[in-house]
């Protein structure tokens, strides 16, 4: 069927708006950046009114024989297993909470609050959980599991400080997915769990045969939203750690933040490259999640 | 004919009255200095607008993002005339070309006339002066102590020269169980050990400008920190915090015996803790063999992107004459950076006030100010190197002799000349 083109000009006038935005601050900068990826533009050019040299791949060259890049990259790889471990906790949060039952819309609230509590507030609650003398050493403490003299402080150490500052991450992330969640779980038709109830199906057959594929969108989209994030993690490792110690949770962004952001002795041309080798990586992961979660149905029969 | 004329008549009276009312406006930008002394800094401002009708000041108090801010102005061609940098932030503005020199508009004559010749070699870059000193401070300017913790530890004086202090560490320690102090070991966005190198004249690099900051005694002296902090005589968190920040801190829980530093530590005891204020000792700092201080300062520095640049260095050139620095040390315990400052009445106290005895102290040494090291050619780069290699030697994955070593290496293969 033909389209008059009357309709389709119509169209593109209510999407040019929408168009106009996406280009200015999303695409050209993307472009852009990519395009500086491949020059040499740093404090000294910029200072003196220079404009980009092109240099071809040697930002790249120079990004792969520096340790502390290779460092962040891999750290940034590994503070991918927070994913699973977050997104596993929000689904079962969201089924446990998917009742109507008193006082539930205040419990749900509850976990949305570090969504939106400012990093720099969670910065000093968390500094008090894992200082030497913090709440979670005190709760080892007196379980029985540690005594003071084999107390650390957490964000001190080279093994936990990863760990500690992931643990952060999860809390802020966890309430955002478990809505996301949650509202996809009150989309599923309450008829099919009711005729499964009636077909004698368990809870356990009811969650896998209904809840699962029926929640498959969520997940994908969740999944892909909280791997973006992880690869993309800064504010809690700058305001806890700034990096450290020795470099144990100096992530990607963090070093694509240092070189671009920091000082007058920046370098956007490597700071893009770096920036192009995490989109790079983003976008391997995306593929990935879409191939593990987006499986058409007959596959599933 | 005639209308024509009257147009031209109107328009060029119009334009004389444009003229006359012809204002420049000046953009200044300080650094973390509101809203606490707003009003100094607008009575400082309106002063100069009174003797400078022409002139208009806007001003504006950055905080966190003020490098970044700055950049991304000149980026957008709306830079701003006068900005506030320390000694470091205005040796690497400079190195990069984001300034004009101050002697592009003050004559040299003037500027020594001025400053204290230490205050100007501090901002100064290949020969040329790059900012107008402003406020500055002494960080072993003075001493202060918590008396009932060291007179716990069986001290009956303050310590007073530093390797006295790192003994010190050790006796409060296993005495009290409260820290002795907090060295600067790792501040972010500098290399602050380089001071005890400084402190203990011991060179940071050669005549030729290589970093020379490896040999036995350097590494020596590094040894020392690393064993009183594996051994627990130095906060842990000293590796990760801002050495001020910390100490200020555990002061106030008397979990500290004594800060070095200036007269701004204390203000911020007497806000968080009244009672250890007004028990708190101030008597001067120890220094090290090379008996010397090391100190920052302020500058009022001039874009090169700037549209104004003569009536901003009217500006810069007012707000650190010695009239205005002496009345700015007044509001808050800074340390002038002008000639003048050195026989200023109001720095010949003799309270036992902390505050004021810290001032009397420190007020009028500005010409000690004095870093200890310069920034480098490529410096973020080479701080993180350095901090991290001090780092590795302090948690044991190195020997202070090794991270010297690679620091060292680091810095000569990647310095900028």
């Amino acid at each position: 069927m033909r389209v008059p083109w009357r309709t389709t000009l119509l169209s593109y006038t209510f999407l040019a708006p929408a168009l106009v935005l996406l280009g200015v601050f999303t695409f050209y900068p993307l472009l852009y950046g990519a395009y500086l990826g491949f020059t040499e533009y740093n404090g000294a050019r910029f200072g003196q009114g220079l404009p980009p040299r092109w240099v071809g791949t040697a930002n790249f060259e120079k990004l792969f024989a520096d340790p502390l890049f290779l460092t962040s990259l891999q750290n940034s790889v590994k503070y991918l297993l927070v994913v699973p471990a977050l997104q596993l906790a929000a689904l079962a949060v969201a089924v446990l909470v998917n009742k109507q039952l008193p006082g539930m819309a205040i419990f749900r609230a509850g976990f949305y609050v570090p969504v939106v509590t400012s990093i720099s507030l969670a910065a000093v609650m968390w500094e008090w959980v894992f200082n030497r003398e913090g709440t979670l050493n005190w709760l080892l403490r007196n379980l029985g599991l540690t005594t003071p003299e084999a107390q650390f402080g957490w964000l001190n150490s080279e093994v936990w400080a990863f760990w500690a500052v992931m643990l952060v991450t999860f809390w802020r992330g966890f309430g955002y997915y478990m809505v996301l969640y949650l509202a996809g779980l009150q989309n599923i038709p309450e008829e099919l769990e009711e005729a499964a109830v009636l077909d004698g199906a368990s809870a356990w057959q009811r969650f896998w045969k209904i809840t699962v594929p029926l929640m498959r969108p969520t997940i994908l989209l969740c999944t892909l939203l909280s791997t973006i994030a992880a690869l993309r993690v800064l504010e809690e490792v700058l305001v806890l750690t700034n990096g450290g110690p020795l470099n144990s949770t100096y992530t990607a962004l963090m070093y694509v933040f240092s070189k671009a952001f920091q000082g007058f002795d920046f370098d956007y041309g490597l700071a893009s490259a770096a920036g192009l080798v995490v989109a790079a990586v983003a976008l391997a992961l995306s593929y990935l999640n879409f191939k593990l979660f987006n499986r058409p149905e007959e596959e599933e029969a | 004919m005639k209308r024509a004329l009257s147009i031209l008549t109107l328009s060029l009276g119009m334009s004389a009255l444009s003229s006359a009312n012809a204002q420049t406006t000046v953009t200044f930008w300080t650094w973390y200095l509101s809203p606490k002394f707003d009003g100094y800094i607008k009575s400082t401002i309106a002063a100069f607008e009174k003797a400078n009708p022409g002139i208009k000041v806007q001003w504006f108090d950055k905080q966190d993002s003020m490098v970044q801010d700055f950049i991304s102005s000149v980026n957008l061609g709306n830079a701003p005339d006068v900005v506030n940098l320390n000694i470091d932030e205005t040796q690497k503005a400079a190195q990069n070309g984001f300034l004009r020199a101050a002697s592009d508009f003050t004559p040299a004559a003037t500027l020594n006339r001025t400053f204290y010749a230490q205050s100007l070699r501090n901002f100064t870059q290949s020969g040329k002066v790059y900012a107008y000193p402003w406020y500055g401070w002494i960080n072993e300017g003075v001493l202060l102590y918590n008396p009932e913790l060291l007179q716990k530890a069986g001290l009956s004086r303050a310590p007073r020269t530093s390797s006295e202090m790192l003994s010190y560490a050790k006796t409060i320690k296993d005495k009290t169980g409260a820290f002795g102090w907090v060295p600067a070991l790792k501040d972010p966005n500098t290399a602050s050990f380089l001071g005890f190198f400084y402190a203990e004249g011991l060179p940071i690099y050669s005549a030729d400008g290589r970093a020379v900051f490896n040999s036995a005694r350097h590494a020596a002296l590094l040894n020392q920190y690393v064993t009183l902090f594996r051994g627990g005589y130095i906060p842990e968190d000293a590796v990760r915090r801002e050495a001020f920040q910390l100490a200020t801190e555990l002061y106030a829980q008397n979990r500290v015996a004594m800060i070095v530093g200036g007269p701004q530590a204390l203000t911020r005891i007497k806000d968080t803790n009244p009672g250890l204020y007004a028990k708190t000792v101030v008597t001067n700092a120890p220094v090290g063999p090379a008996n010397v201080q090391t100190g920052g300062s302020m500058g009022l520095v001039i874009p090169r992107a700037s549209k104004n640049p003569e009536a901003a260095a009217k500006l810069a050139a007012f707000f650190t004459n010695n009239a205005n620095q002496l009345a700015f040390a007044k509001v808050v315990p800074v340390v002038p950076t002008t000639l003048g400052a050195q026989t200023a009445v109001q720095f010949r106290v003799t309270s036992q006030d902390p505050i004021a005895k810290a001032t009397g102290l420190v007020g009028a040494s500005g010409r000690f100010i004095n870093p200890g090291y310069r920034a480098p050619g490529n410096s973020d780069d080479l701080y993180k190197n350095f901090n991290d290699n001090i780092e590795a030697a302090l948690l044991g994955r190195k020997t202070a002799q090794q991270a010297l070593n690679d620091a060292a290496a680091y810095w000569n293969a990647n310095m900028k000349k």
